[in-house]
């Protein structure tokens, strides 16, 4: 008997490992490796649009150029990412800037290096917006004031953004009933009517309008003109030990981004390499902008009013959080 | 009656297709959120032609295998260990009773603290959900031994061991295969969600993927993928334990005469 299920259980092993293989080539070890001049490194994100220049970067070889290789690994969340970078899982990692200046202010050792994605800077035109249904009464984000506005996550960068327009527009950010939905389920939500608009961005805001949904407010421009929305980072641990990595993944991502950001028919080319967005839905798509240099002033506005939102145990120190 | 069944079972499945056809094309539903059978199937034969999706197919059945092979063994060697030697088992009776009803997802965090999103991380909530499974199902086989044949084994001069062998283990087999069976199933469901919501790489993340991609029909293609497993996996189960169960009745037989 014990035999059998021994040998059931290597049998399906066996079955499972070699009819399929395995895509876990990257190792289990925690640390960067070198050999030939050449640092292995793993990169953390989450498989959206924004991080299309880097996938670009590694397929024109740029990464490689600076001596990098890059092993990037996809989660589903950025709550996965920065525990990630922090325990030396990965050494680089995409998170946004709200969630960069929570873990400084937290005192979670972390380091941006590098930009990762800006607002297109432009009302109307931007990869995230709020949106109403077809033939919705409300005009402004000022209507929003006691209606029901999803945002992705609660505290974090939609809500302040989200709470900047409102107040922009002349209304009461508190009277605004904010529930937390995932981006992708937003749109069925706001066709059924179980929420009265919703902060969403790109692919799911394309999905959106094709359904006759309407932009009434661009919240990220409203932060900031070209607001730095997200950026990569690594460990302060890691920064101290390996400047000349970081410095590699610096030159090899800027020009990754620069690369990106004017050649948006690679990008959406790119991106359906590593998600499963349709031709239909990636034509409209409005890609981000991906300045190679991040915005300070930007990052610092969002800075003030996340702690004017109470987002903050203790004001982040931009010095030491950016490059 | 065999082939009886698999006919009422087949129409039952095609009704339900069927009705997955038509509410949607009915327009009971929005078609943009329920696509009908047709287009899944149409995603899912695009799914098949993908070598990504052999890979993410792979890795969740590795998962799988490992992690249940892990709490099989795991399982029956504390059940048995928990049961031969005296006072164990009440001393971890309460410790056991408390660890057992934790949901496996609530340790996501942990299993992301540890491991990241590899595979171990999955294994960890693999195993942890599928070894209650089994080591409960152990204890209750176990409380069953016969106890004439415990006795009359003990007057016959057999060890600890060799009891073990042939009075426990063979009472206690019909439960450990409810449990393997039972475990089974845990095991992958776990290591969907795992892969689901930490974004492992398998099966699970490209539903993922698929659902914040807007690709609605390859998210229910992906979601039929890991029904027809499930299916596949009761089925292998269940063979496995008539086959186990048939050997043991007739050693039992003999053993009770």
């Amino acid at each position: 008997m014990r035999r059998l299920f021994a040998g059931l259980a290597a049998g399906t092993f066996l079955l499972a490992t070699a009819a399929c293989g395995s895509s876990d080539d990257s190792g289990s070890s925690g640390g960067s490796s070198s050999s030939g001049g050449v640092t292995t490194v793993k990169l953390g994100l989450i498989p959206i649009v924004d991080v299309a220049p880097v996938y670009l970067g590694v397929q024109k070889g740029f990464y490689e150029k600076h001596g990098l290789k890059l092993s990037i690994t996809t989660a589903q969340g950025g709550a996965a990412i920065v525990p990630g970078v922090v325990s030396s899982q990965f050494q680089f990692g995409f998170s946004n800037m709200t969630s960069l200046m929570v873990a400084q202010s937290n005192s979670v050792p972390v380091q941006a290096v590098s930009n990762g994605i800006a607002s297109t800077g432009v009302q109307g035109k931007d990869f995230g917006a709020i949106t109403v249904k077809k033939g919705s009464t409300l005009e402004s984000a000022k209507d929003l004031e006691g209606k029901k506005v999803a945002i992705n996550t609660l505290k974090n960068i939609n809500e302040t953004a989200v709470r900047e327009s409102v107040r922009k527009a002349g209304g009461d950010p508190d009277k605004v009933n904010f529930v937390e939905l995932a981006f992708d389920q937003m749109p069925a939500a706001l066709d059924n009517g179980q929420i009265d608009a919703a902060m969403v961005v790109e692919p799911a805001l394309a999905t959106v309008k094709s359904q006759g949904g309407v932009e009434i407010a661009s919240p990220l421009v409203d932060v900031a003109p070209n607001l730095t929305v997200a950026m990569y980072f690594t460990s302060t641990q890691y920064a101290q030990q390996h400047p000349d990595v970081v410095k590699k993944f610096q030159e090899a991502t800027a020009e990754s981004l620069a690369y990106a950001d004017s050649h948006p028919d690679e990008v959406r080319a790119v991106v359906t390499t590593y998600t499963k967005i349709p031709a239909s839905v990636l034509d409209q798509v409005t890609l981000p902008k991906w300045p190679a240099e991040a915005n300070r002033s930007s990052i610092e506005a969002l800075e003030k009013l996340g702690e004017q939102d109470g987002l903050f145990k203790a004001t982040p120190d931009l010095d030491k959080l950016l490059p | 009656m065999r082939g009886e069944n698999l006919a009422l079972g087949a129409t039952g499945l095609a009704a339900f297709l069927a009705l997955g056809e038509a509410v949607p094309r009915l327009g009971l539903v929005k078609e943009a959120y329920f696509p009908p059978t047709s287009r899944i199937a149409g995603a899912l034969g695009d799914e098949l032609a993908d070598s990504a999706f052999w890979t993410a197919l792979g890795d969740t059945l590795t998962g799988w295998a490992i992690g249940l092979a892990i709490a099989v063994g795991a399982g029956i060697a504390a059940g048995v260990l928990l049961s031969v030697v005296p006072h164990l088992r009440a001393a971890t009776a309460s410790t056991i009773e408390f660890l057992r009803p934790i949901p496996s997802v609530a340790l996501i965090p942990l299993a992301v603290l540890l491991y990241g999103t590899e595979l171990r991380s999955v294994l960890l909530l693999v195993v942890y959900a599928s070894f209650w499974q089994i080591l409960v199902q152990v204890l209750y086989g176990v409380q069953d031994v016969d106890p004439v044949a415990e006795e009359t084994a003990r007057s016959y001069g057999l060890g600890t061991w060799a009891r073990v062998r042939h009075v426990l283990w063979p009472t206690a087999l019909p439960y450990v295969m409810t449990g393997v069976r039972l475990a089974a199933a845990v095991a992958l469901i776990l290591a969907v969600t795992a892969e689901l919501v930490i974004g492992a790489p398998g099966l699970g993340a490209r539903i993922a993927v698929a659902q914040t991609s807007q690709a609605v029909p390859e998210m229910y293609a992906l979601i039929v993928v890991t029904g027809v497993l499930g299916l596949l996996i009761n089925v292998g189960a269940r063979t496995v334990e008539r086959r186990a169960l048939a050997w043991h009745q007739s050693v039992r037989g003999e053993v009770a005469v």
